[in-house]
């Protein structure tokens, strides 16, 4: 029966993503991956959002070899350049500024791609301590239960009845500025959100016979926890990681925007559509518009993704 | 079509004389807002600015900081260390008490009593040994040596209510805050109630809701001309974009600095520009306390800001040039002293030259060939396009080989961490409240003294004792010449230490509504009751 299946899948603890519905439905020869792969990919939108984020994601990590400046070196700056609108050439070095300088004289699209860089920096690594800390509170909540449960998830209720933007804000007025603050303070604000999530699919599981089985086969509360009841909580912590990423993105960028995240001298797409928002009404533009093209292409291809993969990891909306 | 030309006349003188009857609001877009309503909390000039609507000195300056009378009528020096003040008569405080001697008293009298003053009124109160009153009407206050600006410096120490701060019958002065019949004294929390804040400017506290708007109403008793409008509005409205688009919606009738690249487009939308150079030097001060500088790497544990010629290096970094014509739009001027020339006591020294190269050999020359890194603090709200003219040095610094942070942060945050000395190097300014170089010197470079109210404001630390002792010389000279010779030498003698570095005289430029008129002042200053309807 299925109860059996499941507890033959964790003994050979394969992370067991298949569910019932979807064993009987599925091809025998598609692995659960490759049907991820194949209904995400019948979604043209969300390819579309996959190759913008890809794209994006280069651009982001290959920044320091393909611009023409690097934006956080003050030495290469000169404010001689500065205010040139897009298309313009350097009085300093004779380049070409293709989306035009700020005040400082940085050029836009190297701004604009160490600004990725930080951005999505920040998003990932605050994502991945959230989670390792969200799950690990989350299943053990579930998994001991009483008291330790109890406490767990008041701490996350009291944390999740306020604001994000509230929490961090008053994080970084205590911390100052700087990305590893603005990182920490992703980490503190996030990592309820995945503990909440896990701790629900895990109760669940818990419940299942497979892990009954488990328990009566004397295997440590850990090995459990992580071999056996984690990997069935996979889905809907994906779902949640990548609405949460766009989350942190756009979070990483209010900070700055409101100048309590990262260094002026290392704007983020934030901070620089702050400092472009001066010049709004002065007719320079592109100081501030062009990030914030970039902040909104990055966070609308990543929801695009996130979507997608929450209508196929999700066995309820499959018919 | 004869007929609308005529038609359109008429409206509008129509509506130019209805103007005053129907502009009895005004409301102000200010850049930062006060940090207390305490008028003896903050030595700021955002809070004086606000402040001077409801609070009076004895002595007042005009826009060009020329002393006028205030509440004293009139003053004079019976001997070297002693004034004698005769208050106006029928002046009445807001809560209607009359203004006596014993006011007068009070006020000087609780200056030192003021806690966790930022930047105390000390600086003006320190030198004075006795407060007495003739009568109710006569001031005689005594120093302890002759303080030929002793008339200057009431201007900036306003006058507070005796009776609403809960004196006793009579206050008898002391030095240091020793006085008698104080009462229980109130702190500057308590002044965010108008029945605390009581004082006999034109208008009068209604109401101060921090970071959201503070209203002034007008007080009906008040002894000088009539205030002009009804009910003031103060909005802190500290980004410039919003501060100009207020100002074009119509939200606020008066915006103090524009945002330079926005001149051109407020002028187009049929507002009035209004400028004029100011006395406020925008400075680096440098941290040259001991060894121990904050945020400075790369030197193994010493400080290079103690060496004269990293400072001068730091100086001939500097393209100020650069920054007057590209970071402030022309709207400010090169500095190569604490006040702008001509104003009393001033050399007439050039600003240091641009000369990056001569800063690399100087910087190599004291043992750091190859730099060394530091933090720049900066507010980035407070001065005209402050963090970027910051970072626009960060740049400059750099470039030399001294790798710089820029650390900015909002004024009231910049100020309490400037004065826990928490920054190695940082960019403020000062405007010379008297109009003339006692002013910076003493709050600036003078040797931090907290007993005798000296380099209040030194947060770098900077200590010349032959300096001081000129200073001290000077600002005991009754006699004009010789004092403005003696402050000449002092400031020469900081200025080749480079113990400070000067950047620009900030120029101040306001907006407002065509109806309205205002005589820009040298100080800054955005003083509500000093906005007038335009007369035609």
């Amino acid at each position: 029966m299925s109860d059996e299946a499941a507890m033959g899948l964790s003994e050979k603890a394969e992370p067991p993503v298949k569910q019932p519905a979807e064993a009987k439905r599925a091809p025998a020869l598609e692995s659960p991956a490759m049907r991820i792969a194949r209904e995400f990919c019948e979604d043209r939108l969300a390819v579309l959002g996959l190759v913008l984020f890809l794209a994006i994601a280069a651009i982001a990590i290959l920044a320091p070899w393909i611009t023409p400046q690097n934006p956080y070196d003050l030495a290469q700056l000169d404010i001689m350049d500065g205010g040139l609108p897009p298309g313009s050439e350097s009085f300093a070095t004779g380049g070409t500024y293709w989306l035009g300088t700020d005040e400082q004289g940085r050029d836009m699209l190297s701004a604009i791609a160490y600004g990725l860089r930080i951005s999505l920096l920040v998003a990932t690594v605050s994502l991945a301590f959230a989670i390792a800390i969200g799950v690990a509170a989350g299943t053990t909540a579930a998994y001991l239960g009483g008291k330790v449960d109890t406490l767990i998830m008041r701490v996350v209720d009291l944390q999740l009845s306020f604001p994000s933007i509230l929490i961090a804000l008053i994080l970084l007025a205590l911390f100052g500025r700087g990305i590893d603050k603005v990182i920490i303070a992703l980490i503190i604000v996030q990592w309820a959100y995945y503990a909440r999530t896990v701790r629900s699919s895990a109760i669940v599981e818990t419940r299942k016979d497979y892990i009954d089985a488990a328990r009566c086969l004397a295997l440590s509360h850990r090995r459990i926890m992580f071999r056996h009841l984690l990997p069935n909580c996979v889905p809907p912590l994906i779902v949640v990681g990548t609405v949460q990423i766009a989350q942190a993105i756009a979070l990483e960028a209010t900070l700055s925007f409101l100048g309590v995240g990262v260094p002026i001298t290392e704007p983020s797409l934030g901070l620089l559509i702050a400092n472009g928002y001066d010049y709004l009404l002065s007719g320079r533009y592109w100081v501030s518009i062009f990030p914030g093209i970039a902040l909104v292409a990055t966070i609308i291809a990543i929801n695009l993704v996130g979507d997608r993969l929450r209508d196929v990891l999700n066995p309820r909306l499959q018919t | 079509m004869n007929v609308r030309p005529a038609l359109l006349i008429a409206s509008l003188v129509a509506a130019t004389s209805l103007t005053p009857a129907m502009a009895a609001d005004l409301s102000i877009g200010l850049k930062s807002e006060p940090t207390s309503m305490d008028p003896q909390f903050h030595n700021l000039a955002t809070n004086a600015q606000v402040l001077e609507n409801i609070f009076e000195g004895l002595t007042k300056q005009d826009a060009v900081q020329r002393l006028q009378p205030g509440l004293a009528s009139k003053w004079e020096a019976s001997d070297d260390t002693t004034w004698r003040f005769t208050l106006r008569d029928g002046v009445k405080f807001q809560n209607g008490s009359p203004l006596t001697a014993r006011d007068v008293i009070y006020t000087l009298c609780r200056v030192p009593l003021v806690q966790n003053s930022p930047s105390p009124f000390t600086i003006y109160t320190g030198a004075i040994s006795d407060v007495t009153a003739e009568g109710d009407d006569v001031v005689v206050v005594k120093t302890a040596s002759a303080n030929p600006l002793l008339p200057t410096d009431m201007a900036s120490l306003p006058i507070v209510s005796a009776d609403a701060l809960g004196a006793e019958k009579t206050v008898t002065y002391k030095p240091d805050g020793k006085c008698k019949g104080m009462g229980d004294v109130p702190q500057s929390p308590a002044f965010n109630s108008p029945d605390i804040a009581v004082g006999t400017g034109p208008y009068k506290l209604d109401s101060f809701v921090r970071g959201s708007k503070l209203v002034l109403t007008k007080f009906d008793g008040y002894w000088g001309e009539a205030p002009a409008w009804d009910t003031v509005t103060m909005r802190p409205i500290s980004s410039a974009g919003p501060r100009v688009a207020a100002l074009l919606s119509g939200d606020v009738d008066m915006i103090e600095s524009p945002p330079i690249q926005d001149i051109p487009r407020i002028e187009g939308a049929g507002f009035k520009i209004i400028d004029a150079l100011s006395n406020r030097i925008i400075y680096l001060h440098l941290y040259q306390q001991d060894e121990k500088a904050p945020s400075i790497t790369g030197t193994n544990g010493k400080n290079p800001l103690l060496d004269k010629r990293v400072r001068e290096a730091i100086s001939l970094s500097i393209n100020r040039k650069a920054i007057v014509d590209r970071i402030m739009g022309g709207y400010a001027k090169a500095a190569g002293e604490l006040l702008p020339p001509p104003m009393f006591g001033t050399n007439g020294r050039e600003p240091d030259g641009y000369d990056p190269e001569k800063a690399k050999q100087l910087l190599a020359e004291a043992g750091y060939p190859d730099g060394f890194g530091i933090t720049l603090g900066t507010p980035n709200d407070r001065y005209i396009n402050d963090e970027k003219v910051a970072q626009a040095i960060a740049q400059m610094l750099t470039r030399i080989g001294i790798k710089t942070k820029v650390d900015a942060v909002t004024a009231s945050q910049f100020f309490s961490r400037r004065n826990k000395l928490e920054f190695p190097i940082y960019l403020a300014g000062w405007g010379a409240s008297t109009g003339e170089m006692s002013s910076p010197l003493k709050s600036l470079v003078a040797t931090y003294d907290k007993e005798t109210g000296m380099g209040p404001t030194n947060a770098g630390r900077y200590s010349n004792p032959a300096m001081d002792k000129i200073l001290t010389e000077a600002m005991s000279t009754i006699d004009d010449t010789k004092r403005e010779d003696l402050l000449k030498k002092a400031e020469q003698m900081v200025l080749d230490d480079y113990g400070i570095i000067p950047l620009h005289y900030e120029q101040t430029v306001w907006a407002m509504k065509k109806g309205l008129s205002y005589e820009p002042r040298v100080d800054q200053y955005t003083i509500a009751a000093e906005v007038k309807p335009a007369s035609e």
